[in-house]
């Protein structure tokens, strides 16, 4: 019993990460039709990000959030106006191949500036877990699943009360109709790419106590990423968020119940099984 | 005969080439240069020619790989003979692989061969017993093998020369045969519109499991050569996420739904590649990944591509400017 609310516990602090991940892709993916392989080394950057600012500056990178996430949406800005504007029309193979080019040249830019060296960021406070009723809780764990929260909030409330927020949701749905109702657009592209970058970046930044940081980390990510926009129905924000938490629990479970060498494969057995059987994702609100 | 006359110019220069440059390191960049040519071609078959993006062909050069080179260390067949044996191995493979992921159309397609191919990886990892896990295999020796009365040396470029590129010889004719097929027709129709395709009685999952029979085996088949040149695979060498990609990648740079293209891409691609990696070590990956997105952004037909059409446009304006004066 006690091992089943451990790994409960556990699974969904990486799942609320996970579906910060995801939304990210998701936002993406509703507006423009991209389905960013890039995404993971986005979340890379991130972790590298708050690695530096960690060992450069002793910046905490639970208060460094707040510094990366705005950086890496003038950096998704600048990647959707310089280099992938012009593909997006070239139509949807394209696009995949072209950020599978991104993705390949971001990962092994990192490694030849930074080594495939494994890093990790030592915290002072991350020796000793919290316990509260005889659960072992990560400190830092805890406070990224509260950042995180923090901010998955924010965003929803960007979304639905903000007009910045209505013509994303109102692009997702129908791009056509929004460009008549005077929609700029390629404003809420350009927002929207930052947007779902700045997520991706920040989830880096909160997972970086709490794995191994190396250049091409962004490769596993990415797969996991899949599963859970897939799960959840592409295009779906609310389906981001449930698909992350399913997919961090059950890797959980999966760890202690089946084995640790084949958690990783649950992940993609489930995913393929949706993706066969449910292509509009386990609560049938995704489009294919 | 017209038709043949290039072919016959391309297999006089690649016998004459050994011959011309006995640079040990030369040999070697041409190897790579056919291994990935078969590699580009098997992705180009599905990718260029059917319009199906594969994220997953690794998982059918790793199969190749280890089937070559289980049945030279367990049963104690040549490699050569494990070369052709790997490529069934993988196109028996890619049966229920077609059959699952060409359920699905477009990016989730391509999605879905990405989990296949990450399974195929965790089982090589884990089933220790049949693939040694994460040791891999090694070949220490090879079998002797005379050929017209002298014993091969294997310790040579020229024997795996000559395995290369014959290799290669049948992956360019097999995409010439597809291209000039019924086969490579339908593919061509299901490319631009698969719901058409089916409209007029294609049996579009036939035709696609077909093809990826064909890139499989020479997938696999490359596989296999990579075990016998190299002597060594483990799942990181041979069934990583990253050697798929550079499939695409040739295909792409040289050319995609052309004969040539896989071989023009191999050339630039490899020739880079060990160029920087004579020099840094590490980083070739860089150039592939700008490469692939500025073949994209500025040359999305590839570089054969390209060459074809200015070629074919000059060759018109010549016979039209002959026309006009005659």
């Amino acid at each position: 019993m006690e091992a089943f609310v451990q790994s409960l516990v556990s699974g969904v602090l990486t799942g609320v990460l996970y579906a910060m991940i995801g939304i990210g892709l998701t936002v993406v993916f509703g507006v423009m039709r991209i389905i960013n392989l890039a995404h993971g080394e986005m979340v890379m950057l991130g972790m590298f990000a708050a690695f530096w600012g960690r060992s450069l500056w002793h910046l905490d990178p639970f208060l460094s959030v707040l510094l990366w996430t705005p950086a890496m949406f003038v950096v998704g800005m600048l990647v959707y106006r310089f280099l992938l504007r012009k593909i997006i029309p070239g139509g949807e193979l394209n696009t995949l191949l072209y950020t599978a080019g991104l993705s390949l040249l971001v990962a092994n830019l990192a490694l030849f500036a930074w080594t495939g060296d494994y890093r990790t960021i030592n915290l002072p406070y991350a020796l000793t877990p919290m316990r509260p009723f005889g659960i072992a809780v990560p400190i830092p764990a805890a406070i990224a699943f509260g950042v995180a929260l923090a901010i998955t909030a924010a965003l929803w409330l960007f979304l639905s009360r903000t007009d910045m927020g209505r013509a994303i949701r109102a692009t997702s749905q129908n791009a056509e109709a929004a460009v008549l109702m005077g929609i700029d657009v390629e404003r809420v592209a350009v927002v929207t790419f930052g947007l779902g970058t700045a997520l991706a970046g920040a989830a880096g930044v909160l997972l970086a106590p709490s794995l191994y940081l190396y250049p091409t980390v962004g490769e596993l990510l990415i797969v996991k990423c899949f599963v859970i926009v897939v799960l959840g129905g592409l295009g779906s924000v609310p389906g981001a968020i449930a698909g992350g938490i399913l997919l961090g629990v059950v890797e959980s479970f999966g760890a202690v119940y089946v084995s640790t060498t084949y958690k990783d494969g649950i992940g993609y057995v489930i995913f393929l099984l949706v993706l066969l059987f449910r292509p509009s994702g386990l609560f049938g609100v995704g489009r294919s | 005969m017209r038709r043949l006359a290039p072919w016959a110019a391309g297999v006089l220069a690649v016998a004459a080439l050994p011959a011309l440059a006995r640079n040990t390191f030369f040999l070697h960049v041409c190897i790579l240069v056919f291994m990935w040519t078969v590699l580009g071609a098997a992705w180009n078959v599905l990718g260029g020619f059917a319009g199906q993006v594969s994220f997953g062909h690794a998982s059918l050069f790793g199969i190749g790989a280890y089937v070559t080179i289980i049945l030279y260390l367990e049963a104690g067949i040549a490699p050569w003979w494990g070369i052709p044996l790997g490529g069934l191995a993988a196109a028996a493979a890619s049966l229920p692989i077609g059959l699952i992921c060409f359920r699905l159309r477009g990016p989730y397609f391509s999605l879905s061969t990405l989990a296949v191919a990450e399974l195929v990886r965790l089982v090589a990892l884990n089933w220790e017993w049949a693939t040694n896990g994460p040791v891999g295999f090694l070949i220490t020796a090879l079998p002797p093998l005379s050929f017209l009365g002298h014993a091969v040396n294997w310790e040579a470029k020229a024997p795996f020369y000559a395995v290369a590129a014959a290799l290669m010889l049948l992956a360019l004719a097999s995409t010439a045969w597809l291209r000039r097929s019924r086969l490579g027709a339908y593919l061509a129709a299901i490319r631009e519109n698969e719901d058409a395709a089916e409209a007029v009685g294609i049996d579009t999952v036939r035709a696609k499991v077909l093809t990826l029979a064909l890139s499989a085996f020479l997938a696999g088949a490359g596989g296999g050569f990579y075990a016998f040149y190299f002597r060594y695979i483990d799942p990181d060498a041979v069934l990583n996420i990253g050697l798929s990609m550079e499939m695409v990648f040739i295909a792409m740079v040289g050319g995609l739904g052309t004969v040539g293209g896989p071989l023009v891409g191999a050339v630039f691609l490899t020739t880079i590649g060990e160029a920087v990696r004579e020099r840094f070590q590490v980083g070739h990956l860089i150039f592939y990944g700008l490469f692939m997105m500025l073949v994209i952004r500025f040359l999305p037909e590839g570089i054969w591509g390209r060459a074809r059409r200015l070629l074919a446009n000059a060759r018109a304006r010549v016979l039209l400017h002959g026309a006009a004066r005659g």
